[in-house]
């Protein structure tokens, strides 16, 4: 019964939130506000090309005509986009040469984190441990980005957003918005816009990269929204694995968090993207602060035979409100998204993917597990579509959605569009609550009711635990139990 | 859009930034208000005259005689939506109920004839505690035609509902129901069949309300495209706070048998309450190319394997209807447009 075992300890190690601190640390902000002289403001700070420049400021135009979505199930009061700081960093001299130059209190953020930013430290566990590199993004600068050397032998670039626009333009400027264009959605153009930093990855043609990438994305200041944007590329025949974890303080405003991602995968090329999402998810009594999530995350599976597969592990924001998508351009390319999105408290979450078959014999697969607690609402929605000329497309679909408590909330949105004779799209969904016999089962062999929930949620989600990568899964699984803390009895 | 269709008002006409008409575009096809359709003439008794019964018949928007029907005891009612016209624009607004413990059989046909009309077809069908309503529908309109029919149902405590619509589409067509049980217990069946030939299009569309607790729901719909044809499926499920004990199964099956076809489906479960079973399957694909080999391989031709195929797949929501004479009647009519 180690699993019995596991979820044990896991329960005894519970707290509401435990990365709800705030690092007290000297930042320098941008005025308040969004207007032209912002995105101006950003874009020298990043010390940016031209192009750079005027890319932001066509974005910003874009923005300005748009209007903000509503048609997601979710309910909350926007954002005030003209009383935010577009960007806050923490103040440092000229850009740390090493991880000693860092603001300590910077690396004990990251120590309290859990996140391992000594290179030394990394390597300190168990022998032959699997070595991951990290990007860390603190509000909107990159703090420090490990194993760079490492990683360069093997041609591997990965560094912060900024770093690669002045140092491969030429990369950069032929990929960015290539997968999510400026005025896709008000979100994605308000990031166009603004966005700070994030990871930029390329693997060379036929490398398979020797770690797992990794950006773990920190929001500290007030008032502030995150913007970062990620573009990964996988040239030929490569394959990477990259990992996302958030986290933020707890306050009792809303803030914002506004990403793209865009991944590219050309020929035969692979990417699994994992993310693991904790922001904080607001007051669970009141609804009080959160973070607002919207995200446009998006692959491009341009390469014949080219492979994205998604993962993620949604527990914590107020508002979540993102679609990790697949284009599956190139024949026989395929997508994958394994999703597990828990709701509790007041949390209000509407998440699923977007599978656009468009090349020949392109296939897909979706798992999703949405479990609702709480006063909380857990939508899936999600779009698997097959254009006239993808012909052999195939499509399986999973949605299962577990309600625990009557005040509750599961809805089930798919939407299947075939237009050709020849795909096939399979989709199934449940919606149940616990099951009783289950509970009784596990509470008769002496767990709380707490924990057999917990027992049962695990066992519920564990398909898509199992993709991913092992440290992570780890740590999904304590992170499952601590979002549903109080959502029994 | 959030004001109720009505032909003399195109600000009301829906287009496809609708949500709910997402894939019916009525707006891109319809923008001013049609003329009205002149006074027609009846002819003969509809596909279900055998059947007998009282009739509640409409030509071109008109009722000849009643445009309402409330059954108590035991009874059938052909409930006619006649259209004769061209290039015109009629509505048809109806009652039909079934005061308590009894039992309707509303044997219902869309009979179009002409071209180029617009129909809009508003039902409201209501039971009462403890009644039982069979709805079975035929629809059989021209390739040119726009036609909407929306049905709003509600059901008392106990009541049950067990509806079946064939239909062969129209230049645009939509057959919406929406089911509200407010009551405790009560069992809803609703299917359907498409069969969508040349660039014709059919919409179901159905909504089941569950407000009431212990409420069942089984739904099956099944279509076949062919040609450049287009079938919409929309099926939202909702189990509102309180509804404890609802068991809602929802299923859509479509073959595209050609390459220029289209099914569009969004099968929608909308959970408030913990106490549930809710489930639903959608699956669109081609015609089991194995069966095929197996029925050419012992010398049925592959036309007929195809037709073959087709029938056994769409005969299933046939298969269902209880009523023994009507589910005859419907089956003979779909064999005809096989």
């Amino acid at each position: 019964m180690a699993a019995v075992k596991e979820t044990v300890e896991a329960v005894k190690g519970l707290e509401a939130y435990k990365h709800g601190f705030v690092t007290d640390i000297e930042q320098e902000f941008a005025p308040v506000g969004l207007s032209e002289d912002t995105v101006r403001f950003i874009s020298a700070k990043k010390d940016e090309p031209a192009w750079l420049l005027d890319w932001r400021l066509q974005a910003l135009e874009r923005w300005q005509a748009m209007e903000e979505p509503t048609w997601a199930k979710v309910d909350y009061v926007p954002a005030d986009y003209q009383a935010l700081h577009y960007y806050a960093a923490p103040k440092t001299k000229e850009g740390p040469k090493s991880l000693d130059e860092v603001d300590p209190e910077l690396l004990e953020t990251y120590a309290k984190l859990g996140i391992p930013l000594r290179e030394q430290e990394v390597l300190a566990g168990v022998q032959g441990a699997p070595k991951y590199a990290v990007d860390a993004v603190f509000d909107s600068v990159s703090v420090v980005t490990t194993f760079r050397e490492e990683l360069a032998k093997a041609g591997v670039l990965f560094m912060s957003f900024s770093e690669a626009a002045r140092e491969h333009p030429e990369l950069v400027r032929q990929y960015l918005g290539s997968v999510v264009p400026v005025s896709d959605n008000y979100f994605a153009a308000l990031n166009s816009a603004v966005f700070s930093d994030g990871s930029f990855v390329y693997i060379p043609p036929g490398v398979r990269c020797p770690m797992e990438l990794s950006t773990y994305f920190r929001i500290n200041a007030e008032n502030t929204g995150q913007f970062e944007r990620t573009l990964i590329i996988a040239d030929k025949g490569s394959y990477v694995s990259y990992l996302e974890g958030c986290t933020a303080p707890m306050r009792d405003e809303n803030q914002l968090h506004a990403a793209v991602v865009e991944l590219i995968a050309l020929d035969d090329a692979e990417i699994k993207y994992s993310t693991v999402q904790n922001w904080y998810p607001g007051d669970p009594e009141t609804g009080k602060g959160g973070i607002y999530n919207f995200v446009t995350k998006r692959a491009d599976c341009r390469g014949d035979r080219s492979k994205v597969s998604w993962t993620q592990v949604e527990t914590g924001s107020a508002v979540t409100w993102k679609y990790p998508s697949c284009l599956l351009k190139g024949e026989g390319a395929s997508g994958e998204f394994y999703s597990i999105a828990i709701t509790n408290g007041r949390q209000q979450a509407d998440t699923g993917t977007k599978m656009v078959h468009l090349g020949k014999n392109t296939r897909s697969r979706i798992i999703s597990k949405g479990v609702s607690a709480g006063r909380s609402s857990n939508t899936y929605r999600g779009l698997v579509s097959a254009h006239p000329k993808a012909t052999g497309a195939r499509n399986f679909t999973q949605c299962d959605s577990l309600l625990i408590g009557k005040t509750c909330a599961a809805h089930t949105v798919p939407y299947i569009e075939a237009r050709n004779g020849q795909a096939q799209f399979e989709h199934e969904a449940t919606t149940t609550r616990l099951s009783e016999d289950q509970l009784f089962y596990a509470m008769q062999r002496g767990l709380s009711q707490e924990e057999a929930v917990q027992l049962l949620v695990n066992g519920f989600v564990r398909e898509v635990l199992q993709e991913l990568p092992m440290e992570f899964a780890v740590e999904a699984q304590k992170l499952v139990a601590i979002s549903l803390e109080g959502s029994v009895g | 859009m959030t004001t109720a269709l009505d032909l003399a008002n195109p600000d009301t006409f829906p287009s496809r930034r609708d949500e709910d008409w997402k894939y019916s575009d009525v707006r891109r096809l319809l923008r001013t208000m049609p003329p009205a359709s002149p006074v027609g003439v009846v002819h003969g008794g509809g596909p279900f005259f055998e059947h007998g019964g009282d009739a509640l018949t409409f030509i071109n928007g008109r009722a000849v005689g009643d445009d309402h029907f409330t059954a108590f005891g035991d009874h059938v009612v052909r409930l006619r939506f006649v259209s004769e016209a061209s290039e015109t624009g009629h509505t048809v607004t109806a009652t039909v109920g079934a005061r308590r413990n009894s039992k309707l059989i509303i044997l219902e046909s869309h009979e179009g004839a002409g071209s180029a009309y617009v129909a809009h077809n508003r039902l409201t069908i209501a039971a009462a505690s403890g009644a039982e309503i069979v709805r079975i529908v035929l629809v059989d309109e021209p390739a040119d035609a726009l036609s909407i029919t929306q049905a709003s149902v509600t059901l008392g405590a106990g009541a049950t509902f067990a509806q079946t619509v064939l239909t062969t589409g129209a230049k645009l067509q939509r057959f919406e129901t929406r089911v509200k049980h407010p009551g405790e217990g009560t069992r809803v069946r609703i299917d359907g069949a498409y069969l969508v030939e040349e660039s014709r299009h059919a919409d179901m569309t159905t909504e089941v309300d569950h407000v009431g607790g212990n409420g069942e729901t089984d739904q099956l719909t099944k279509g076949v495209v062919r040609d450049a044809g287009r079938g919409v499926f929309q099926g939202r499920i909702i189990v509102r706070e309180g509804a404890d004990g609802t068991d809602a199964r929802m299923g859509h099956h479509a073959l595209i048998t050609s390459d220029r076809g289209e099914v569009d489906a969004k099968p929608e479960l909308e959970i408030y309450a913990d106490d549930v079973s809710c489930a639903h399957g959608n699956t669109v694909g081609a015609l089991d190319e194995s069966a095929l080999f197996y029925m050419e391989q012992r010398g049925i031709p592959a036309d007929e394997a195809k037709v073959l195929l087709t029938e056994a797949f769409l005969m299933e929501v046939v298969d269902r209807i209880g009523h023994e004479g009507a589910r005859e009647r419907v089956r003979a009519w779909l064999m005809e447009r096989l």
